[in-house]
């Protein structure tokens, strides 16, 4: 029996705008299993992303609580957060959000500068990152340096290097070209498929989710659709 | 890469900024340093021990007052009192001298002088030769350096204090005194040139011992209590100060200006700081989702301010002990100061007020660090 990764329990999340109450998530309740490729699709304002920053970790819900790995996230505070972000997550943004002054193995080192892990091992990891994405070659390079979707494949690659159970994507397509697109959509593909990582994103575009094996559609906070998707 | 690579990168990402940033640090501790260098000349009066036995007889109405001459006997019999001369400030225009006397002429009696200047190393036969000529001097070596006068030259002044224009024959040059640019000639021969008026500028006595000046100070003050010329007896160094405070309030002219200085470049680097951190905020929350917490966040904000606040420190302090230590101030200031020294607490000084300036101008940055989620961070554009 598949093992859950994500255990969503009764989840909402209220934002206060001034006197205005606005609801993201609506007693959202969801199991994730790993290796999993999960696709959350919906309009602007659904929640998606909501979900996901709750999922990862970086947002807190207003009620309801989030399992992971039988973790409850929403019960840790700052510090504990940020540890357990760091070794169990892995993050790609829709603006790649790499650092401009560091090469691409500087970025992806980042996350292994809080580990106790020696330099050769970071470098030995790192450059396994890379491997992984195709990107070997461009290491020294800085962002500017390198095409979007050579950028994305490096922010896949920082994503990884801590070897997380969890990749979250915030729709790590959306400025990039269909060809750039597609690269990256496989890679988070194979890390789901060959490497039994569980990849959540948030996308707008059908074609993207289609690259996934489950996609759930959020309206208005709620959870509207659950579907198997065919393999592509 | 080191966390510590990584601070140092983030901190010259924008080179131009960083750079100017460190030259406003720099130019301004340079700045304060100076003035704490000429507050330290202006108000520290030499403290040695021939200074500490000298003691200075003036008018107690003013300085300006003469002193009559026949106080002299007075004053050698107190106890106490190992020696005394007539010490009348000349204030003659040196015919190389353009627009001000850039240094002091004083009226002596040569024949008393010896103990009085004791710490003053000059040839014996320049100092009997000085002796006997009434028309001669003695030269601080400083001053005959700088006008290129040696033993034998003539020195030309015009009065302009005492209606008297005097010419000297240097019969020696001294030096080992600590202002070794003063010059000393004949009271005698200063009287001859103003009819004899039988008064004095000031007395300049020695005390027999360290122990024995204050009593001597107070003695002398009793001695012409009462009379027609009252004096003030004092020590050199109460002298020395008594003039700096001639010039209003020094001291706190220079603090405030200082204060300006800092608190001007606390502005300026607040505003850098916020202006450097503002545009990095969506990195910021990156380096929080990628698991940093608030407090590793706080001290690449804290290492980048204060490192470049200290690298200003390195090279403003630096650069003013570098350039204080190789030009020649005396000729710098035209003679205004002797000695320009950068002192270990006021290198001390700058680099505390780098490191405030570091501290302080991080504090801002962290608050809004702490105050802005990951979320929030994340939505700030680029």
């Amino acid at each position: 029996m598949p093992e859950t990764v994500v255990a969503i329990r009764n989840l909402s999340k209220i934002y206060a705008q001034g006197e205005i109450q606005v609801t993201a998530l609506n007693d959202v309740s969801l199991d994730i299993e790993m290796g999993e490729f999960l696709t959350l699709m919906g309009p602007s304002g659904s929640g998606k992303s909501t979900l996901l920053h709750i999922i990862a970790g970086i947002d807190r819900p207003t009620s309801g609580r989030c399992l992971v790995q039988n973790l409850d996230v929403t019960g840790l505070n700052e510090s504990e957060l940020a540890d357990w972000r760091n070794q169990n997550v892995g993050f790609v943004f829709q603006t790649f959000n790499l650092i401009p002054v560091l090469t691409a193995f500087e970025n992806v080192e980042l996350p292994l500068l809080l580990t106790q892990l020696d330099r050769s091992e970071r470098r030995r990891r790192v450059q396994t990152a890379l491997d992984i994405v195709g990107l070997a070659d461009r290491m020294h390079h800085l962002p500017k340096q390198l095409s979007g979707g050579q950028e994305q494949r490096v922010a896949i690659a920082r994503a990884l290097v801590t070897d997380p159970r969890l990749v979250v994507a915030d729709e790590p397509t959306g400025n990039l070209d269909s060809h750039s697109a597609q690269e990256v959509l496989m890679v988070l593909q194979q890390l789901s498929r060959e490497a039994g990582k569980t990849v959540i994103m948030v996308t707008h575009d059908p074609k993207a989710a289609a690259y996934g094996s489950r996609s759930i559609h959020l309206e208005k906070g709620e959870l509207l659709k659950d579907e198997a998707v065919t393999a592509r | 890469m080191t966390l510590g690579t990584f601070i140092i990168k983030n901190a010259l990402r924008n080179k131009r900024r960083a750079t100017l940033s460190i030259l406003s640090v720099a130019v301004s501790l340079f700045l304060l340093v100076m003035l704490q260098v000429a507050l330290r000349e202006l108000t520290n009066p030499i403290n040695d021990e021939g200074s500490s036995l000298r003691i200075i007889v003036r008018n107690k109405v003013s300085l300006a007052q003469p002193l009559p001459r026949r106080q002299l006997q007075v004053i050698e019999r107190i106890q106490g009192v190992a020696a005394v001369s007539p010490f009348t400030f000349y204030g003659g225009l040196y015919k190389g001298d353009e627009k001000f006397t850039s240094f002091a002429q004083f009226a002596v009696d040569p024949e008393r002088c010896p103990l009085l200047i004791s710490d003053a190393k000059i040839p014996k036969e320049q100092y009997e030769a000085w002796v006997a000529d009434r028309t001669s001097c003695i030269l601080g070596r400083l001053t005959a350096e700088r006008f290129g006068l040696k033993v034998g030259d003539r020195m030309q002044f015009t009065g302009q204090i005492y209606p008297a224009d005097l010419e000297f024959m240097v019969a020696g040059i001294y030096h080992g005194t600590a202002d070794d640019r003063n010059l000393m000639f004949h009271q005698s021969y200063l009287d001859e040139s103003l009819g004899n008026p039988g008064t004095v500028g000031t007395w300049w006595v020695r005390a027999a011992s360290i122990d024995e000046a204050p009593m001597v100070t107070e003695r002398i003050n009793n001695a012409f209590a009462n009379s027609s010329a009252e004096v003030r007896a004092e020590s050199e160094r109460a002298f020395v100060l008594g003039f700096v405070s001639m010039w209003a309030n020094i001291k706190t002219l220079i603090t405030g200006i200082s204060v300006v200085v800092v608190f001007a470049l606390l502005l300026v680097t607040v505003s850098t700081m916020s202006m450097a951190i503002r545009e990095r905020f969506r990195e910021l929350a990156i380096l929080k989702a990628l698991g940093f917490r608030r407090r590793e966040l706080f001290a690449f904000i804290l290492a980048e301010s204060c490192g470049l606040a200290m690298a200003g420190a390195l090279i403003g302090a630096g650069g003013a002990w570098v350039v204080f230590h190789s030009i020649d101030i005396q000729k710098a200031t035209n003679g205004l100061f002797i000695l320009f020294e950068v002192t270990p607490q006021m290198m001390g000084l700058a680099f505390a007020v780098a490191t405030a300036l570091g501290v302080l101008s991080s504090v801002g940055p962290m608050l809004a660090v702490a105050r802005t989620s990951v979320v929030q961070g994340l939505r700030t554009l680029d």
